[in-house]
């Protein structure tokens, strides 16, 4: 597999786990869910899990696609984009991550 | 000075760090950027350069022949010729007579053009150790060997990225002690941003833009601050590390020299790299055989590469070697995996093949500072971190200006209000003096004065911001930002877009053309992101004046800071 789709990987699993760590905090869950959020139970500890894992992934996803010493500098800017990535859609377009919520619904149903 | 709680201390810290060394540290952040992509700037400032980067070349064919046509710096001749003479053993010896000593070449994955350099020795040191170098450095096409006139300043790597270590203040090097102070108060501010925030973890991925101004700029500035910090950390760590031994803690030149120089004769004795010439002459056998045998060297050990430094020590003398580095394009270190060999016959001297843990420490984290790495995810990566400080310390003035404006407009003080325009100069500012240094670039007729005068414009366009902050300023109503604010940012619309503009029509190399035609990416980027910048200060402008023209109508709130940071007016 090429380095290209390597790092696109690693992008997107960090993205999506730190989308999964933000919706770990109550503030945030309601944020997306409004007033849903009221219904049902909030899988906090799932939601951790999915997030960590998905942060670990990405990690390996990066040792894939460079020498190490470049993968770790990789990992911790990835880190920082997709923190600010993930606060701005939080902060403005909420509702892009409902469907996020439903993949952690469904896998729990 | 007492403080209620170590909390308190540290937010009174973190407050006048950051605002004394938050200008100079907004300097160096927002250059700093700029320099992740210095190259790609120096071809488009200087269209001659604009081809494909090339490797090494041959150093019998084109390097040896240019460093012949090279003389000693004149500038520095005249400044350190009297310090290194030793005027008891005879007469100064003239510029264009003293004898080479060692050549060297520099290159990256980035470069089309090639930098290199020749150290003289000085004929009758005063002192015999030591390095007392006259030296010539100079940019070559290596193409051909022939030079890079002077005239054609290096915008990128001549400009931007000095300034962002050493303020580009050469007198007493006192720009990089004023960076080298600044980057130790970012660490002490980060550490007391860390203590005074306390939700760190609770509001990472916070930012209440709906909620009022003062509680929406303190939330984008610990977000850009937070989400970033092991960036931040490390930056401001590493930038002391680079430049720790030669400036800020130089004991090896101090203190330890007479341990240092016995350090130094040790390890030559240990690895056979002679330390002194040894006065006896020699010729200087053929160093592209060596490259040829040192690139086979590395192949063998599976690592094959191009080589990114080369140098060669006590030149015409039989003690002379040549040291050939591979360039680390592919890891974090500059170079590695160093081979020398003996300069009269080309034998193999040393190959250098593991560090001790601290050497390799140390260009792990000089490399990563450095980026000279062939990544350009990552190069993309570190632009958007260097961004983010610029945000966070913008934020931070403007925090600073928010909390007191109300107070300092009905006690009748001036404080919020300089700030302002200090911090207009360091925002608005820094772009605009780029921009029209990029239009001058492309409009000033051809000339000797050319680099100076492109380096004035900006000075100047960066002074005229700094005034117009203060013209500006306005004292009778605190509820409304300056309108230097939407005025400088409509002037930064319009510059980013003239500089893409002039560029298309003084080259050629318009956007159809660098992006389609035949692509140029180095020159294509540069144009993206001015186009970039002109649209996103576009709808700045637009925000800030509508917002402003708003404000003029309102009249002057009465509630204090804390009320507003509370969820008050917006």
């Amino acid at each position: 597999m090429n380095t290209a789709f390597w790092l696109i990987t690693a992008c997107l699993l960090m993205l999506v786990g730190m989308i999964w760590l933000a919706l770990a905090k109550p503030v945030h869950w309601k944020q997306v869910l409004g007033a849903q959020a009221n219904y049902g139970r909030h899988p906090v500890k799932a939601l951790q899990r999915a997030g960590a894992i998905s942060l670990l992934l990405s990690a390996l996803a990066c040792l894939a696609a460079d020498h190490p010493s470049m993968a770790v500098l990789v990992w911790i800017m990835l880190l920082a984009l997709s923190t600010f990535i993930t606060a701005m859609i939080l902060s403005w377009r909420p509702h892009w991550l409902q469907p996020l919520i439903t993949v952690r619904r469904l896998t729990q149903s | 000075m007492e403080f209620a709680s170590p909390r308190h201390a540290m937010t009174w810290l973190h407050t006048w760090l950051g605002l004394i060394f938050g200008f100079v540290l907004m300097v160096c952040f927002f250059f700093g950027a700029l320099s992740v992509f210095d190259r790609e700037i120096d071809r488009w400032a200087i269209p001659e350069t604009r081809f494909d980067p090339q490797p090494m070349p041959s150093f019998d064919q084109v390097l040896l022949p240019a460093y012949q046509r090279m003389q000693p710096d004149q500038a520095e001749y005249d400044r350190m010729m009297p310090l290194y003479h030793d005027p008891a053993a005879g007469p100064m010896t003239p510029r264009n007579e003293l004898p080479v000593d060692e050549y060297w070449a520099y290159t990256t994955h980035r470069d089309p053009v090639l930098q290199i350099g020749v150290g003289f020795r000085v004929p009758h040191p005063l002192e015999s150790v030591g390095h007392n170098h006259i030296h010539a450095n100079t940019t070559i096409d290596p193409r051909t060997g022939d030079e890079v006139p002077n005239s054609a300043l290096k915008i990128g790597s001549d400009w931007f990225y000095p300034l962002h270590y050493s303020l580009n203040l050469e007198w007493n090097s006192v720009g990089y002690y004023i960076v080298g102070l600044a980057a130790f108060f970012m660490l002490v501010a980060l550490v007391s941003g860390i203590w005074m925030h306390r939700k760190l973890f609770r509001e990472l991925f916070t930012f209440r833009p709906w909620k009022s101004r003062l509680r929406s700029i303190l939330d984008l500035h610990n977000l850009t601050g937070v989400v970033a910090l092991p960036f931040h950390f490390f930056f401001a760590l590493t930038g002391l590390i680079i430049f720790a031994s030669t400036f800020y803690m130089p004991v090896s030149d101090t203190l330890l020299k007479p341990l240092h120089e016995q350090q130094e004769a040790l390890e030559a004795s240990q690895n056979g790299l002679p330390h002194e010439r040894s006065g006896i002459p020699a010729p200087l056998a053929s160093v592209d055989a060596m490259v040829l045998e040192a690139k086979r060297l590395w192949a063998e050990r599976g690592m094959a590469g191009e080589v990114g430094f080369l140098m060669v020590s006590h030149v015409g003398d039989a003690n002379s070697f040549v040291s050939i580095y591979r360039a680390g394009s592919d890891r974090v270190a500059l170079v590695g995996e160093a081979i020398h060999f003996r300069g009269s016959d080309g034998s193999l001297l040393l190959q250098e093949l593991d560090h001790p843990a601290v050497e390799s420490a140390n260009e792990f984290l000089t490399g990563l500072h450095l980026q000279h790495f062939e990544h350009w995810s990552l190069r993309w990566l570190y632009l958007f971190g260097g961004l983010l400080g610029c945000a966070c310390i913008a934020t931070g003035f403007l925090f600073f200006i928010e909390k007191r404006k109300f107070q300092h407009a009905r006690e009748g003080q001036f404080g919020s209000r300089l700030v302002e325009a200090c911090a207009l100069a360091c925002v608005t500012g820094l772009l605009l003096a780029t921009l029209a240094m990029l239009v001058a670039n492309r409009l000033l007729p051809e000339g000797d004065q050319r680099a100076d005068w492109q380096k004035w414009i900006f000075c100047g366009a960066w002074l005229a911001s700094l005034l117009h902050g203060f013209v500006r300023a306005n004292t009778h109503n605190a509820a409304r930002a300056s309108a230097a604010w939407y005025e400088q940012v409509w002037l930064i619309s319009i510059l980013a877009a003239l500089a893409v503009l002039t560029n298309a029509i003084t080259t050629g190399d318009h956007l159809l053309r660098t992006l389609l035609l035949e692509p140029y990416m180095a020159v294509a980027g540069v144009d993206l992101v001015l186009l970039v910048c002109a649209l996103g200060a576009t709808l700045t402008a637009r925000y800030l004046q509508r917002r402003h023209e708003q404000a003029c109508q309102r009249v002057l709130p009465s509630q204090p800071a804390s009320a507003l940071l509370d969820g008050g007016a917006a």
